[in-house]
């Protein structure tokens, strides 16, 4: 398909050299010829920010739970000194990677680390790294913020049924954090698919390293910059999208099912229906009396009020 | 009659601020015991501490002679065994009140799904809850959600039930949909520490009463005593209200 598209834009655009086309015309032709590679720009551009925000959240999950473990006296030396380490790792982390920019980072790990310490981390690797850490380095705090923000009364009322730690946080805290936290998580993918294009400087073929190559061969930047620009927006604008039915899918049903005694009683076994056609089988008796005028409605009824 | 919990010489101080003091006091099994007494005299910690919420800054709780704030001992299965109720509900707002009331039951007593479900329901039909087990916190009513939060108390099938002001955020019809369930409870001998500023409740349901203020335990005995035959000055203060209006 996209074969024959390339041949019928070339086909109108024909006999006009580049230099002579006007903006919409300088546009089609940028799509013909580089189209595919723009495409995969913008693909490569949406793996990282996605793999990196995924990873960057876990990482700013596992900085926020370990900064909000609770010490009381009772612990022991070790597991506070474990703790007190942990901690000053993790604000050290989080105040250097949210403190420089990226783009340095970048450079630093890419050209820096190699020279200094004769270790050479591949590009694409080095790629994900830095914006993982990046986005790891801001999520810590929003992690934090989120865990504080839940109600202590939550905590209380599962350490008053003999819940610890641990368990609290998988069951009660960090479900409601994560809802709490997904607008910032929407947020910094968003941010991250736009700043990915700081990679173009370690040569990362991301959808601006694309921009900048087509814009440079063609003398067409500004034709090149709107291409380019519809496409981060089109990404960020389907995602936002995405991530706003996610947070309606989280918050589940806005009215519940009374669950009616029957059921009750049904599922707690202290009741059992009489057997189909038995003679204690009043419901059938009714069904199969009523069945002339309600043939359809009945069955799918009983069936929904047995479910629930 | 046995003791369950033992208090001896009970502080507990908020940076400057003894909040209580030197605090004497124990528990038997199946009594109803009312804490009554002014804001901020010191109800609430003294019952926090019992669960260690708050931990006291001296004295001692024994639950069945075993000192609770000592190292090896059990504080989790203590927790299981000595259930509360709050004046906030705390319920778990990302669960159902079904799931509310079987979390506790799995993790803390390692109980199969099944029979933990059935319990709570068992629970929650009691205290009239049983038709909204599909229900989010958010969804009911403050009365709901405290009778939601015993249900939850009691699946655990707890020895001793603390009650921390547990009508203070409700309407007047709401405090009584949960003092029925609460007298209903005190009726079936279940042991139970109540914080409350619901003077008829005191009365009537309560085998003993608890009069606290500024921290100490001013004075204790019979409802019937404290009610109409006060022998501090302070407690006849406290009480005068209530007893002319």
């Amino acid at each position: 398909m996209w074969a024959t598209i390339q041949t019928q834009i070339l086909a109108g655009l024909e006999g006009l050299k580049v230099g002579d086309m006007d903006f919409f015309q300088k546009i089609l032709y940028l799509i013909a010829e580089y189209g595919p590679s723009y495409m995969r720009g913008a693909g490569s551009t949406l793996v990282i920010a996605l793999v990196s925000t995924i990873i960057g959240c876990l990482i700013g999950l596992g900085v926020g739970i370990i900064q909000t473990i609770p010490l009381s006296k009772k612990d022991s030396i070790l597991k506070k000194v474990i703790v007190y380490l942990c901690r000053a790792v993790m604000a050290v982390y989080v105040e250097v990677f949210r403190g420089t920019p990226m783009m340095v980072q970048a450079m630093f790990i890419y050209f820096g680390i190699p020279v200094v310490f004769g270790l050479f981390l591949p590009l694409w690797p080095t790629a994900f790294l830095v914006v993982s850490i990046n986005t790891g380095a801001y999520m810590a705090e929003t992690v934090r913020g989120g865990i504080l923000s839940i109600d202590p009364g939550q905590t209380e009322g599962a350490k008053a049924i003999g819940m610890n730690h641990v368990q609290t946080m998988m069951n009660i805290i960090l479900p409601q954090t994560l809802r709490n936290i997904m607008p910032q998580i929407g947020n910094n993918l968003i941010i991250n698919i736009k700043d990915t294009c700081v990679l173009s400087v370690i040569s990362v073929s991301e959808l601006f390293l694309a921009h900048t190559k087509v814009a440079g061969a063609m003398y067409t930047f500004f034709e090149s910059a709107t291409i380019t620009m519809v496409i981060y927006l089109t990404m960020t604008l389907v995602l936002s999208r995405l991530l706003r039915w996610m947070e309606k899918k989280m918050d589940g049903n806005d009215s519940y099912d009374l669950a009616t005694t029957d059921t009750l009683a049904h599922t707690t076994g202290l009741y059992s229906y009489p057997g189909k056609g038995s003679n204690f089988d009043e419901r059938h008796t009714e069904q199969s009396q009523d069945s002339n005028l309600l043939e359809d409605e009945m069955p799918k009824k009983s069936k929904k009020g047995r479910e629930n | 009659m046995s003791n369950i919990l033992e208090i001896n010489h009970l502080s507990k101080t908020f940076g400057k601020n003894l909040v209580l003091k030197d605090i004497d006091f124990s528990v038997s099994h199946g009594s109803v015991i009312s804490i009554i007494g002014a804001s901020g005299s010191g109800k609430s910690t003294l019952l926090r501490c019992i669960n260690l919420l708050e931990t006291p800054t001296s004295g001692e709780i024994l639950y069945h002679g075993d000192n609770i704030q000592s190292r090896n001992f059990n504080l989790t299965s203590y927790r299981g065994k000595v259930g509360m109720v709050f004046q906030s509900f705390n319920l778990f707002a990302n669960m159902t009140v079904l799931e509310n009331c079987i979390i506790g039951q799995c993790k803390v007593l390692g109980k199969g799904r099944k029979e933990a479900e059935e319990m709570a329901r068992m629970y929650l039909d009691k205290v009239g809850m049983a038709p909204y087990i599909n229900a989010k916190p958010r969804q009911i009513s403050g009365g709901q959600k405290q009778r939601v939060a015993i249900a939850r108390a009691l699946a655990m099938e707890p020895e001793l039930l603390l009650f921390d002001e547990p009508t203070s955020a409700l309407d007047p019809q709401m405090v009584g949909e949960v003092l029925s369930v609460m007298r209903a409870l005190a009726g079936e001998g279940l042991t139970m520490l109540v914080v409350t500023h619901e003077m008829a409740f005191a009365r009537d349901v309560s085998s003993r009463v608890v009069f606290m203020k500024d921290g100490v335990i001013c004075e204790e005995g019979e409802p019937d005593q404290i009610f109409n035959n006060p022998q501090k000055p302070e407690t006849r203060d406290f009480l005068s209200r209530f007893r002319n209006g």
